[in-house]
């Protein structure tokens, strides 16, 4: 389950993403993760808003991404800022709704 | 190929070749990944001169810098003896192997230089394995 939200901002875009993946955004997902949004200028950051004291991290830092702690339900929230922000989004939402790929 | 290559070095061959392995799987064909360990008669421990071809497949390999993993103890000694003169840039990470080749390995797939590949599989050191009650 996936919602997107282009801000009336053109160079702002956000997501509410839902890890339905098993192994939530663990080391091949986490990689994926920073692979896709390492594809993008826009600054990205991302938080786990399903933990209490997530801490907002660098979207394209695997450090970062490895350290929200994403479980198998737990709901993510992306935000971009940039040029490419709504096509960043985009990227990543459609990562996170494929499942990675079926990559464990 | 340019970038950031990886340099594994383990006392045990097939520890080393497990953690390529891993390592591999979240570098996507992107990052060269040497991996190295044993003895020439298949014991326990590290060669320097072995060290040093695996650091020359990765310079030939036209890399821009080489993150050094590796276990520990005389890990060290070997690969600091091994890369008196390599002349690629190449920093031994102060870092745990397996967590720190991942994150190296993520870190370089996306273009990060040596400074900041190395930088990243050091901060490895602070992930936690469970969370904290």
């Amino acid at each position: 389950m996936t919602t997107t939200d282009a801000d009336a901002d053109a160079d702002a875009a956000e997501a509410r993403l839902t890890v339905s993946h098993p192994a939530g955004l663990h080391l091949r997902p986490a990689a994926l993760f920073v692979q896709t949004a390492s594809r993008f200028a826009s600054e990205i950051r991302a938080r786990n808003l399903s933990r209490d004291n997530s801490p907002d991290v660098n979207a394209k830092s695997i450090l970062g991404v490895m350290q929200v702690a994403v479980s198998q339900g737990d709901q993510l929230l992306v935000r971009a800022h940039g040029a490419d922000a709504v096509e960043a989004i985009a990227a990543l939402t459609a990562l996170v709704a494929g499942n990675f790929g079926d990559a464990s | 190929m340019s970038g950031v290559g990886l340099l594994i070095v383990s006392h045990s061959r097939k520890l080393a070749e497990g953690v390529r392995e891993l390592a591999e799987q979240v570098a996507q064909g992107r990052v060269p990944i040497a991996a190295v360990g044993g003895t020439a008669d298949g014991s326990l421990g590290t060669n320097a001169d072995d060290i040093r071809v695996a650091a020359e497949q990765l310079a030939s390999a036209s890399v821009d810098g080489v993150a050094v993993l590796l276990d520990m103890g005389s890990a060290v000694m070997s690969t600091e003896l091994a890369l008196e003169g390599f002349g690629t840039p190449h920093r031994i990470c102060n870092a745990p192997l397996v967590e720190g080749a991942i994150v190296a390995a993520v870190e370089a797939s996306i273009g990060s230089d040596l400074a900041a590949t190395a930088a990243a599989a050091e901060g490895a050191s602070q992930l936690r394995k469970v969370a904290v009650a």
